[in-house]
């Protein structure tokens, strides 16, 4: 077979992830504002953003140990390793995708996020650590929702790779309609506006701190660390799109082979498809409230509640 | 014969149109001469039941079907006439004409509903006339239209309703369990069931049979789905109250051996009875218990209805056909016995115009014929000789030693004993104590004007205790055929 | 591997997972409102769900038996309760006993019970696929922990309606050919309750002032 070589197409995966994580936030942030009735940020306003941040100082508090600075580089490591495992843009396995499942994906997350919350609680500053424990507390919640998703995945294909997941939806419409694939897929959904700090759990980009959850974790920082970080959290955003994406609602338009031409449609329509997303997590933006603190929890739970069903039909019955 | 049958399942419904519309004059006699009729259709299908059974169209009548059809049918006369009476009193207040359409109509449909329910042949039929039950009877609890009688009548409704939807899943498991056999479009008809017999799939069968004891028990009273019974047997008025617990709670319990019968002939006597006797048991140890330390005469009455439901179940668990020939003769007598006591109660509650036991007292000298009467009912109730209840009773027990489980049977005499010993204490001290005490009299019990309620209200009782000492020293051939048929018929040998 | 069930079944097995969401969704609402038109919403599923298995599997009793639920649990039911709402002049369902992330656990642990006790059967229809039994226990079960925690004579009612849809959708699974003259029967016998609820409510409402039955305790021992 000709074509691109399988280093080239397996290193393109992060690389794709890596440039358009930050253009998707940025139209999301466009979208939003469109649908305000504002003219709001260019799309690529968060591309003008991260290289201001890398040509400014960096300053550091007073007392902060290496963790504080380590962490967004563990975070971005992180970020740059889970496209490896999952079907960024081939249907086929590539070499390094079978270093790990899509359990190991989720580790591989979470280690992320627990650098950054770690990194800000180094700070001393309360704002961030209030971010960081409030993230960890829902996530005590989160956790399991994402466990009972890939057990789900699990009992529908007989393994726990993404790709064999994304093979099976493929394989006929019986699959998709299927009750525990779509309740799997509305609570990874409901985790996934979680995790990127999206209402109703938390307003992106909003000034009142005493609601925020994701975005208080990166007070302290500044420079090219603060970017490392944004950047990190866009590229979160477009793993978890992709996820959901590629293995459970749309795996189709993947490259099955190694051609040049069939790759770069594979990452035009990744794009395309995570701005679809993009543009419903927008609206859903707009239409709803942010939901007190405490109510939080009965976000999270209703997650929780699909995921468990979703288990419980596949499990009795065969659904 | 067969005239009869339609005549008992039309008759009561013309009355609840004809008291709906016309006079209060006319909706009581109507309800008079509809519930006398309807007894003696009752008593004229007697002979038929026994030998044989009929059939036309959806009605159907069989042996266990005549007993509990005759019991319904007796409480109904006794209570209509008694109503008479007990609507008399409020004659002339504010409002009187429409709450009597309502109540007779409502008393006449509740009657009808109760009679159909026993008379189709079908267990969805079945369930569609316990449901009509409810509603009618829920409304009834609720006509006095006082806080406790919305509240009682709320809880009734949630709860049987409740009940009622298990017992819906228990149909319709069993229509799955009958489809496996006769294919998709049956009617649940009885007779197929019980044809179909062991052929039926035993695991639907034995999860139809339990929702179905859970479900109608709920209505029937049985522990731990009894709490809705004491409260509206308690707010009702007393003619209803007389009705629920003499009536309803038997059709329900209908209802629960029909299933016991499906089941004892699909997967056999020991998985039914055992149930059975579980929620019989239960319903006996915690009604014993509460009939023991009761302030609410009315209350009282309702705990002894939940023990009386206990005892019929436990009679059936024994499997015994002598202790199946006293349960379906407890029926008769349990009806007669309880109606009596509530009629009686009723006056005494009127009378001193509170239903709390501590604050009547010396009612011998106040109502020198209903007290007694009152009195007497009581004990029939408590199972003295020589009325009907003690004869039920005694079978049951000499069954219940008889069969295997003989241990229960103790267990069943032991608590009869207690729920005795409550009832017989409670109904003496409120008869014979006397209220000279000046504690009593300063309740202003001394007030109270010595006025024996119309003899509308003391016939019904008279015509009860006549019936129990009847069933309780000779029970007619004709009914002890009938008994023995249905014993048989829930021994598995209906046809 | 498990088998992978047929489109039929498997959107089937979708509809009854959402009369289950809907019932859980009743559980979390807190108002009154969206209660009721959950209900509808749930009902209205269930009537598509007949349509779907009359068509699928030639059933056409389904359909009479579709448009009158429909017009019953649709229409008429949600239009009798919102009315007496409307009268109550009450919005905020009574809070229940526990919190809602803890109903939600309760539930699911109460409905996964259900679940668990239909795959024991080995129940078999002709119809439908039993996952859709099982969701109908679980909708049981949780309309059960609904009539619980709360304490409000609207949720209690729209507990027992929702109890009903449970059992409609059971019966669509294991008695679908149930004779017509009888799940009419059963309808009926639906519609002549939710008169008596309704009737009941406005009764205990104009005593009471209140939707509320933590007032309902005079009645003991």
């Amino acid at each position: 077979m000709s074509g691109m070589p399988v280093a080239a197409v397996q290193a393109l995966q992060p690389l794709t992830v890596l440039v358009a994580a930050p253009g998707v936030s940025g139209f999301i942030a466009t979208a939003e504002a469109r649908m305000q009735g504002r003219r709001g940020p260019r799309v690529l306003q968060p591309y003008y953003d991260l290289a201001k941040l890398f040509r400014k100082e960096s300053l550091a508090p007073v007392g902060a140990s290496a963790v504080f600075l380590a962490a967004p580089v563990l975070a971005m490591v992180c970020y740059l390793t889970v496209p490896l495992l999952i079907p960024v843009l081939t249907s086929y396995g590539l070499p390094l995708g079978y270093m790990g499942d899509i359990l190991g994906g989720g580790i591989i997350l979470s280690l992320a996020s627990f650098a950054v919350a770690v990194g800000a609680a180094e700070t001393g500053s309360p704002y961030a650590q209030l971010g960081s424990s409030r993230s960890k507390t829902f996530a005590a919640i989160t956790e399991p929702v994402m466990l009972f998703v890939v057990f789900a995945v699990a009992l529908v294909t007989g393994t726990d790779l993404p790709y064999a997941m994304a093979a099976t939806v493929r394989s006929g419409a019986d699959q998709i309609l299927r009750p525990s694939h779509l309740l799997a897929a509305a609570a990874l959904f409901l985790v996934i506006l979680y995790e990127t700090g999206r209402i109703p759990v938390e307003a992106h980009r909003s000034t009142n701190e005493f609601g925020m959850i994701e975005e208080a974790r990166s007070f302290e920082y500044s420079g090219p660390y603060f970017a490392l970080l944004t950047w990190g959290s866009a590229m979160k955003q477009l793993i978890l799109y992709t996820i959901l994406i590629n293995v459970f609602l749309a795996p189709w338009g993947l490259s099955s082979t190694r051609d040049a031409s069939d790759v770069v449609l594979a990452v035009v329509l990744l794009v395309a498809k995570a701005l679809v997303i993009g543009l419903v997590v927008a609206v859903i933006d707009n239409s709803f409230a942010k939901l007190r603190l405490f109510k939080i929890t009965e976000f999270v739970a209703a997650a929780f509640l699909l995921a468990v069903l979703a288990v419980f039909t596949l499990y009795l019955g065969g659904g | 014969m067969g005239d009869l049958l339609i005549v008992l399942a039309v008759l009561p419904f013309a009355a609840v149109v004809l008291s709906a519309v016309a006079p209060p004059a006319v909706g009581r006699a109507c309800t008079v001469a509809s519930g006398v009729v309807s007894l003696g259709c009752a008593i004229a299908l007697v002979p038929s039941a026994a030998h044989g059974g009929l059939k036309v169209g959806f009605l159907r009548l069989d042996a266990l079907a005549g007993v509990f059809v005759l019991a319904a049918a007796f409480v109904y006369a006794v209570t209509s006439v008694y109503a008479v009476g007990y609507l008399r009193e409020d004659e002339g207040e504010e409002g009187f004409t429409r709450y009597a359409r309502r109540f007779h109509a409502g008393l006449n449909l509740f009657a009808w509903s109760m009679m159909c329910a026993c008379l189709v042949d079908g267990l969805a039929l079945l369930w569609i006339g316990v449901e009509i039950t409810t509603v009618v009877s829920a409304l009834l609890v609720a006509i006095d239209a006082t806080e406790d009688a919305s509240e009682a009548a709320w809880k009734y409704v949630l709860l049987a309703s409740v009940g009622l939807g298990i017992a819906l899943l228990g149909t319709i498991v069993m229509y799955y369990a009958g489809s496996t056999v006769f294919g998709g479009a049956y009617d649940l008809s009885i007779t197929k069931l019980l044809q179909a017999g062991g052929r039926l799939p035993h695991t639907p069968v034995r999860l139809a049979f339990v929702l179905a004891v859970v479900g109608f028990g709920t209505k029937a009273g049985l522990v731990p789905m009894h709490t809705w019974l004491p409260d509206a047997h308690a707010e009702a008025p007393t003619p209803v109250s007389a009705m629920l617990s003499g009536s309803l709670l038997a059709v329900s319990f209908y209802a629960v051996l029909r299933y016991f019968q499906v089941a004892r002939a699909a997967v056999g006597p020991v998985f039914p009875q055992r149930v059975l006797l579980a929620f019989g048991v239960a319903s006996l140890l915690l009604a014993a218990l509460y009939v023991l330390d009761q302030h609410d005469v009315k209350r009282l009455l309702a705990y002894s209805s939940v023990e009386h439901m206990g005892i019929l179940a436990v009679a059936v668990g024994f499997g015994a056909p002598l202790a199946s020939a006293g349960a379906l003769l407890h029926v008769l007598a349990h009806a007669a016995a309880k109606s009596n006591a509530f009629m009686g109660a009723g006056v005494l509650a009127r009378t001193y115009r509170t239903k709390e036991i501590s604050r009547i007292r010396g009612a011998m000298e106040r109502l020198p014929v209903s007290a007694p009467l009152f009195l007497v009912a009581v004990f029939a109730l408590a199972a003295l000789p020589p009325f009907g209840i003690f004869r039920s009773e005694f079978q049951i027990v000499a069954g219940g030693l008889g069969s295997t489980r003989g241990g229960w049977a103790a267990v069943l005499v032991a608590l009869v004993t207690l729920a005795f010993l409550g009832l017989a204490t409670a109904a003496t001290r409120m008869v014979v104590v006397p209220s000279g005490r000046p504690r009593l009299r300063s309740l202003g019990a001394a007030a109270i004007p010595v006025r024996e309620p119309s003899w509308w209200m003391i016939t019904p009782v008279l015509v009860g205790l006549a019936a129990l000492v009847l069933l309780g020293v000779h029970p007619p051939a004709d009914l002890t055929a009938l008994l023995g048929r249905g014993a048989a018929e829930l021994g598995g040998g209906g046809r | 591997m498990r088998p992978v069930p047929s489109i039929y079944a498997g959107t089937t097995n979708a509809i009854a997972v959402l009369v289950l969401l809907t019932e859980f969704a009743m559980l979390r609402t807190a108002l009154l409102r969206s209660q009721v038109r959950l209900y509808a919403v749930q009902s209205l599923l269930v009537s598509a769900l007949a349509v779907v298995v009359a068509a699928v599997r030639d059933v056409p009793e389904l359909y009479a038996l579709a448009a009158l639920s429909l017009a019953l649990k649709v229409v008429v039911v949600p239009w009798l309760v919102l009315r007496l709402l409307r009268d109550a002049d009450a919005e905020i369902a009574g809070s229940g006993t526990l919190s809602v992330a803890s109903e939600v656990l309760v539930a699911l642990l109460v409905g996964g019970l259900g679940f668990f006790a239909v795959d024991q059967l080995h129940v078999s229809s002709r119809v439908l696929p039993t996952t859709a039994l099982g969701l109908a226990v679980a909708v049981v079960g949780v309309s059960f922990v609904l009539m619980i925690v709360r304490s409000d004579v609207v949720s209690q009612a729209v507990g027992f309606f929702s109890l009903e849809n449970g059992v409609s959708l059971a019966s669509l699974v294991v008695a679908a050919g149930l004779p017509l003259i009888l799940e009419v029967a059963f309808l009926f016998d639906l519609l002549v309750a939710v008169v008596v609820f309704g009737f009941l409510m406005r009764v205990h409402h104009s005593r009471t002032a209140t939707l509320s039955t933590a007032a309902l305790t005079r009645l003991r021992g």
